[in-house]
């Protein structure tokens, strides 16, 4: 999963995973996507929820991994810190903070 | 400061003596005593010393950006990333002045120039062809230590080359050459990376050293005065008071210039950064393109004017281009805590290519004003380099606090607040170092 491209549907550079954010479960909630930027200047990490990513072309290690957003609905969503309480970007383009279950 | 004045008399005579035929007996053209003479280096060695700059550019700064990447791309942690860059950031930081001191104590300059050289490509192999833990470490501690010993070597080489009388024009020529190479290595790595892959781009710059190494090898060792080069002069007798290394720490200018020189950077290295982000945030579609002119203009401002930077230090002397370099600084960072276009802000970094232009030239210059006789030339830029790091790790660390509490825009009138210290620490401590007659 790590370093895999991130897409939009329509095909436009998402960026790409650079970690994967479980619960107490071990069950996988979220991606964390270094996001925008050119050549390591101005990228965002920015946390999508799980069920935002399709997997179509998992197997193929070339392929990426298509997010169902838009570059505006990420490029505003809050940066991913590891000192903070994560926020959540959902498959509708809605922030939430991520709940501890 | 009174056991110094007899000597410094005598090297403020040689160095105004120029041309006039003092030390007509002579031969022309050896230049090897080093006396103030000014010393004839080859077209070839010139020529030489610019591609060795502009590949060099290519070679040292072209994959750094691509690291982070590259190692995600190969299943490592955050965590591990975020260690390997540290470790470089500490070598890079600690290795300053140890660099320096190997570069005063070398006899040859390109030797180690090439060696530093060689190491770098081998590094960048070494990332392409096993991304491993040990592996990793050990490059990049390789490659910040290179860095550490290539800064003082350049110039160290330039002043052994043309000597103190034409330095300046000399440095304000390497920043030219080594601008347009930042620039071409960011367009040729940025291709490369986003169409090959980031492992390319270590392959890349391993074949650049190719070039790198043969353009230094067409500077001519014997052109290369060893003890100019050191920023020593020759003496009946060595004074030992004049040319200790506690003395040197003991310079008053040098001490007040490294101080403004942590300054510069702690107003300046997060400064972009920060603008980038926002850019990012609020233009999400053209953020990479404007971030890369926001790059792109600084490089081309200094690849114009950091000639003419020098050619004007030997003129109106050097506080008038220090107190220019930061008013541009402090002027950047109160326009970008305003202007909110994301267009005007690529035209706002020509600010930084002021500032670029000025500090590229002047930190060598200054530093071999002040050492000038002392025969530590290089170990003083450590001291310099020092404070670079010093100043750049704080303004990530302290702007980015910053900009989490109280915003950008607070955050940028602070780092213009921190220029505007550092102008008044030029204009009320620093005295003009530029000596001689001209």
């Amino acid at each position: 999963m790590l370093g895999r491209d991130v897409r939009s549907p329509t095909n436009e550079d998402m960026g790409h995973i650079v970690d994967v954010i479980v619960d107490r479960t071990g069950t996988v909630r979220a991606a964390v996507i270094d996001f925008g930027g050119f050549l390591g200047v101005g990228s965002r990490k920015i946390v999508v929820d799980w069920n935002a990513l399709h997997f179509g072309g998992v197997t193929d290690k070339s392929d990426s991994i298509t997010l169902e957003l838009t570059k505006a609905q990420v490029a505003a969503a809050p940066e991913y810190k590891e000192d903070k309480p994560i926020v959540v970007l959902g498959a509708a383009g809605n922030l939430q903070p991520l709940d501890e279950h | 400061m009174v056991a110094v004045s007899p000597s410094r008399d005598r090297v403020g005579d040689e160095r105004g003596a120029g041309t006039a035929g003092v030390h007509d007996a002579m031969p022309p053209g050896t230049g090897s005593a080093g006396r103030g003479q000014g010393p004839s280096p080859s077209p070839q060695s010139l020529r030489g010393l610019d591609w060795f700059i502009f590949f060099l550019a290519d070679v040292q700064t072209g994959f750094g950006p691509f690291i982070a990447v590259y190692l995600t791309t190969q299943k490592w942690t955050q965590a591990q990333i975020g260690l390997v860059l540290s470790i470089g950031g500490v070598v890079g930081l600690i290795g300053q002045m140890p660099g320096g001191a190997i570069v005063d104590a070398a006899r040859s300059e390109r030797l180690v120039a090439g060696l530093a050289v060689a190491t770098i490509g081998f590094c960048a192999l070494s990332y392409a062809a096993w991304p491993i833990v040990p592996v990793v470490m050990t490059a990049a501690t390789l490659h910040a230590a290179a860095s550490c010993v290539l800064g003082p070597a350049i110039a160290a080489i330039s002043l052994g080359l043309v000597g103190p009388l034409r330095i300046g024009e000399r440095l304000g020529r390497n920043a030219r050459f080594a601008a347009l190479g930042n620039g071409v290595a960011a367009a040729v790595m940025g291709t490369v990376g986003s169409l090959v892959s980031s492992r390319s781009v270590f392959l890349v710059t391993f074949i650049l050293a190719v070039p790198t190494l043969l353009a230094l090898s067409t500077i001519r060792e014997s052109e290369i005065d060893v003890a100019r080069a050191h920023g020593s002069v020759p003496r009946e007798a060595p004074e030992a008071k004049d040319t200790s290394v506690v003395q040197l720490l003991c310079t008053r200018p040098l001490l007040i210039f490294a101080a403004s020189v942590l300054l510069l950077q702690l107003a300046n290295a997060a400064m972009l950064p920060i603008m980038a982000g926002v850019v990012t945030t609020r233009s999400s579609n053209w953020a990479p393109a404007l971030i890369g002119a926001c790059i792109i203009v600084p490089q081309a401002i200094v690849a114009l004017i950091a000639p003419s930077v020098g050619a004007k230090a030997q003129i109106w002397g050097r506080r008038p281009l220090l107190l220019i370099g930061f008013a541009a600084l402090a002027a950047r960072g109160l326009l970008f805590a305003m202007v909110h276009d994301p267009y005007l802000i690529v035209l706002v970094q020509v600010f930084d290519g002021i500032t670029a232009s000025v500090f590229a030239v002047m930190i060598p210059l200054i530093v071999a004003d002040v050492t000038f006789g002392s025969g530590h030339f290089n170990l003083a830029q450590g001291i310099v380099g020092t404070a670079t790091g010093i100043g750049a790790s704080l303004s990530t660390v302290l702007a980015g606090f910053a900009t989490d509490k109280f915003g950008s825009s607070t955050a940028f009138v602070g780092l213009a607040a921190v220029a505007m210290l550092g102008f008044a620490t030029i204009a009320l401590l620093m005295p003009e170092t530029r000596q001689g007659r001209y």
